[in-house]
């Protein structure tokens, strides 16, 4: 038996963990609401893409890789029974909540000061807006890691940007940051 | 066509996602419509918006986040992540194993990619199992060149049958196992487990005791980020000292007490288990003389991650919260130049403290040296006699500009401490944690060295311990054994590897030792063979020959007559006053009576659970039958009070390496 060696596949490996990582571990944080847990679902999702065989993941690595991890990070959930977005109690829960006032509009210059805007959406909004401009994913690749219609993914996305919006140019309500909690 | 401002497809056609026909459709639309063209703008501009502070989420989250493998440094704005990655490409070789089908796919690209590079080499065509074949991947990709031994067929662009250069410089090396080592910049001095001693010749066992705890919080960062700490970073002592152990006060007019147990060893059952607890006098905190203190930190750009200097000013805080006016706080910088940020204050004076300690900002290299001098200087320009005086050097040891041969800065700092300043060196951070030049540093200069992981971590060394942190009982703390050796066949000191002392040295003053702080425990254990036991390690290391000339070793003697003696051993404490030259010596002897290990004390047992957790980390050749669940199970079973839950803490952290299956 003969092989031939050339540069070995792991640079791509190296190239995606050097490439995903960070966005993966906020992804995954965003859902579980927990670094730590976060960190765990990361790593396995990166220890599933060295066992994988790679035609799916060299094909369309950021859809493999968030399509893993977001399924990983949702097992969690339900494993530790944790609230996660899919769960319409928690939504429930946060609707009923009073608003906290937000008065201190120099902050707004403040960096930061939208994604503190952007925890006060509906997770599945903070999802799909993640997904677009953190990891500049299309609909079509949102619409296959989320399991939602590009429709879906449109309206989502149009929404979030609506309400975003409305909130950044001087709402002062409903300041809520989203955070899954065990219940 | 009318624009509704309301269509999802308006938005996504100001983010280019809109697909032909419609595009052009709406692109005709919007062109006819201001406010559907102002929609767009402005919604572009948002999106930058948007995308600009997510991008900075992700470069002011943490940097040190999974383990997979250890990166290169790179232009991008990745190149922050450092990576400590130790034992992961092993890792990696067990998922080869796993998966040969990602063999079979690699092999498909390295047939493919052939033709591209027109530079082949024959592999050994032996054996080569997935495993291997990745193992080899990993760990000769490391240099820019392959080597390949073994057996090859030349192919038609290798007629030579040598070993070819297969990578070009500018593909990227992989790392692997070599460059783990290599990238991860964290140093810890390598040192070798103390062997089994035979008693007959090796009678008296002489060590320094150790009240540093920094092994433990680091070990436990390690694990919680699911990384196997490597071995030199298991300080078996520094675990078993990280614990409280529930010893009585001494007697009065006496620095601390001596606890003395012996009971079966739980790892090896024929073995005995001796443990020696020390504990410090307790000082009430109304009682503490005033102090001196002078924080001295680095603020080089190394700091600046969330878990160094933003943590070291929270621990700080706690401290200064704690002052009274008859203390006094300086703060002194060191990066690529050092300055005093702060003089020296009087502690109710809070609001300036810490308003000095909110204005540091991490920038720059580090030369540790000139800070240390200038952080000296001004302890002893303030120096309270009979009060606290201690320098507290909080780093991540990156010392990279200046003196920076550990060798030197441990010598000005054992210098400067010799004006009856002490020292504490509080080390921070994980990737380039110059764990034993901190270390080295801190028993040199009479100090004491904990590793902050966390507030937690800050609170135990800096409120919960205060004055064990700050208050010396006793210095130059050395512990001299001398077995019976009619009873005992060989024994083995467990831990406190860099803390032998010669014989000699005992006796001897000038020599330097460990300091015990107010209400410090300090545990230090020997795993005892006894006579008549069967097997004893000791006897496996050829003894040296008789002596020609010289009359024989009067142990040796000793041990061929055994004397009626039942004691096991005499344990001897040799310490100093904190003023003081002269040392004074304590003596307590030990007879073993049998007791099972079971029948042992709470603080027996777990100091022995401790023990064993740092012997299965370590792998340690003498860790008999120990094994995490054994651990889990004693340190259960020994949890005693436990009122701040820090064994708690050790059983979860157990549970944890356990999980991690190291």
């Amino acid at each position: 038996m003969e092989l031939i060696l050339t540069a070995p596949a792991e640079p791509d490996f190296r190239e995606l963990l050097r490439r995903f990582e960070l966005p993966l571990l906020q992804y995954a944080t965003r859902i579980l609401g927990d670094r730590e847990r976060a960190r765990d679902v990361v790593q396995e999702t990166f220890v599933e893409l060295q066992r994988s065989s790679r035609e799916q993941a060299d094909y369309a690595p950021a859809k493999w890789l968030f399509t893993v991890c977001r399924n990983r990070a949702l097992n969690v959930c339900r494993k530790e029974k944790r609230l996660t977005y899919l769960d319409e109690e928690l939504l429930e829960r946060r609707e009923s909540e009073a608003p906290a006032p937000f008065d201190q509009l120099a902050e707004k210059e403040a960096r930061g000061f939208l994604l503190r805007i952007v925890a006060t959406l509906p997770p599945q909004h903070q999802e799909v807006l993640q997904l677009k401009f953190q990891n500049d994913l299309s609909y079509q690749e949102i619409s296959e890691i989320t399991h939602l219609s590009v429709s879906h993914v449109g309206v989502l996305l149009h929404t979030a940007l609506k309400t975003l919006r409305q909130r950044y140019t001087g709402a002062s309500r409903d300041f809520l940051a989203f955070t899954p909690r065990t219940p | 066509m009318k624009i509704n401002l309301d269509d999802p497809n308006l938005t996504a056609y100001a983010l280019g996602e809109l697909p032909e026909p419609a595009r052009a459709e709406m692109e005709k639309a919007v062109a006819a419509s201001a406010e559907a063209q102002s929609f767009v703008r402005e919604t572009r501009e948002f999106a930058t918006l948007l995308e600009t502070d997510f991008a900075l989420e992700l470069k002011e989250a943490p940097r040190k986040a999974i383990n997979i493998f250890p990166l290169p440094e790179t232009t991008s704005f990745w190149s922050d992540a450092r990576w400590l990655s130790i034992g992961v490409a092993a890792f990696l070789a067990v998922c080869a194993v796993v998966a040969a089908v990602a063999l079979s796919g690699l092999r498909g690209n390295l047939q493919t990619s052939v033709a591209d590079n027109r530079k082949t080499v024959g592999m050994p065509t032996t054996a080569a199992t997935p495993a291997e074949v990745q193992m080899e991947l990993l760990a000769e990709a490391t240099t820019d060149r392959v080597i390949v031994t073994g057996s090859y067929i030349p192919t038609a662009e290798s007629e030579s049958a040598l070993p070819v250069s297969i990578y070009s410089s500018e593909s990227a090396p992989v790392n692997g196992l070599n460059e783990a080592d290599k990238m991860a910049t964290a140093d810890y001095g390598h040192f070798e487990e103390n062997p089994f001693l035979a008693a007959d010749t090796n009678s008296l066992s002489t060590f320094s005791i150790d009240v540093d705890t920094a092994s433990y919080a680091n070990v436990r960062r390690m694990i919680n980020a699911g990384t196997k700490p490597p071995n030199d970073a298991v300080r078996i002592e520094e675990l078993i000292n990280y614990f409280a152990y529930d010893y009585p006060q001494p007697e009065s007019g006496q620095p601390f007490s001596i606890n003395l147990e012996v009971a079966g060893c739980p790892w090896t059952p024929e073995h005995r288990l001796v443990r020696i607890g020390l504990k410090g006098r307790e000082i009430a905190s109304d009682q503490r003389g005033a102090s001196n203190l002078v924080f001295l930190l680095d603020v080089s750009g190394s700091m600046e991650p969330a878990n160094r200097l933003p943590l070291v000013k929270q621990a700080m805080r706690l401290l200064v919260d704690r002052l009274t006016e008859n203390d006094r706080v300086a703060i002194v910088t060191y990066a690529g130049s050092s300055g005093a940020a702060l003089p020296s204050t009087t502690g109710d004076r809070k609001e300036e403290i810490i308003r000095a300690l909110e204005n540091l900002e991490a920038s720059g290299s580090t030369n540790g040296a000139s800070g240390i001098a200038l952080a000296y200087q001004i302890a002893a320009e303030h120096f309270i006699k009979g009060g606290v005086n201690r320098v507290i050097l909080a780093t991540d040891g990156d010392f990279n500009v200046g003196v920076t041969s550990p060798g030197e800065l441990v010598r000005l700092a054992e210098e400067k401490a010799k004006g009856g300043i002490f020292l504490s060196v509080l080390g921070v951070g994980d990737d380039n944690l110059k764990d034993s030049t901190m270390q080295k540093l801190a028993d040199k200069a009479n100090g004491n060295y904990a590793y902050l992981d966390s507030l937690d971590e800050a609170r135990k060394v800096l409120v919960a311990q205060v004055n064990g942190t700050l208050i010396t009982i006793a210095k130059d703390v050395k512990v001299q054994v001398e077995f019976n050796p009619a009873r005992v066949a060989s024994y083995r000191l467990i831990g406190y590897e860099k803390r032998l002392l010669r014989k000699e040295d005992f006796n001897n003053d000038k020599v330097d030792a460990g300091e015990i702080g107010a209400g410090h425990t300090v545990t230090a254990l020997y795993e005892i063979v006894p006579r008549g036991a069967g097997s004893d390690p000791a006897a496996s290391v050829p003894p040296v020959d008789p002596l020609k000339y010289s009359p024989p070793n009067p142990m040796a003697v000793a041990s061929s007559f055994p004397n009626s003696s039942p004691e096991l051993m005499t344990v001897k404490l040799r310490y100093k006053e904190p003023d003081g030259d002269q040392s004074a010596l304590l003596e307590r002897s030990l007879a073993d009576y049998g007791a099972a290990f079971e029948n042992a004390s709470s603080d027996f047992r777990f100091a022995a659970a401790v023990a064993a957790f740092g012997m299965v980390l370590r792998d340690s050749p003498y860790r008999g039958n120990a094994t995490l669940a054994g651990v889990i199970d004693r340190a259960q079973g020994a949890r005693g009070r436990d009122e701040a839950g820090y064994r708690a803490g050790f059983i979860a952290l157990a549970r944890r390496a356990q999980a991690l299956a190291f």
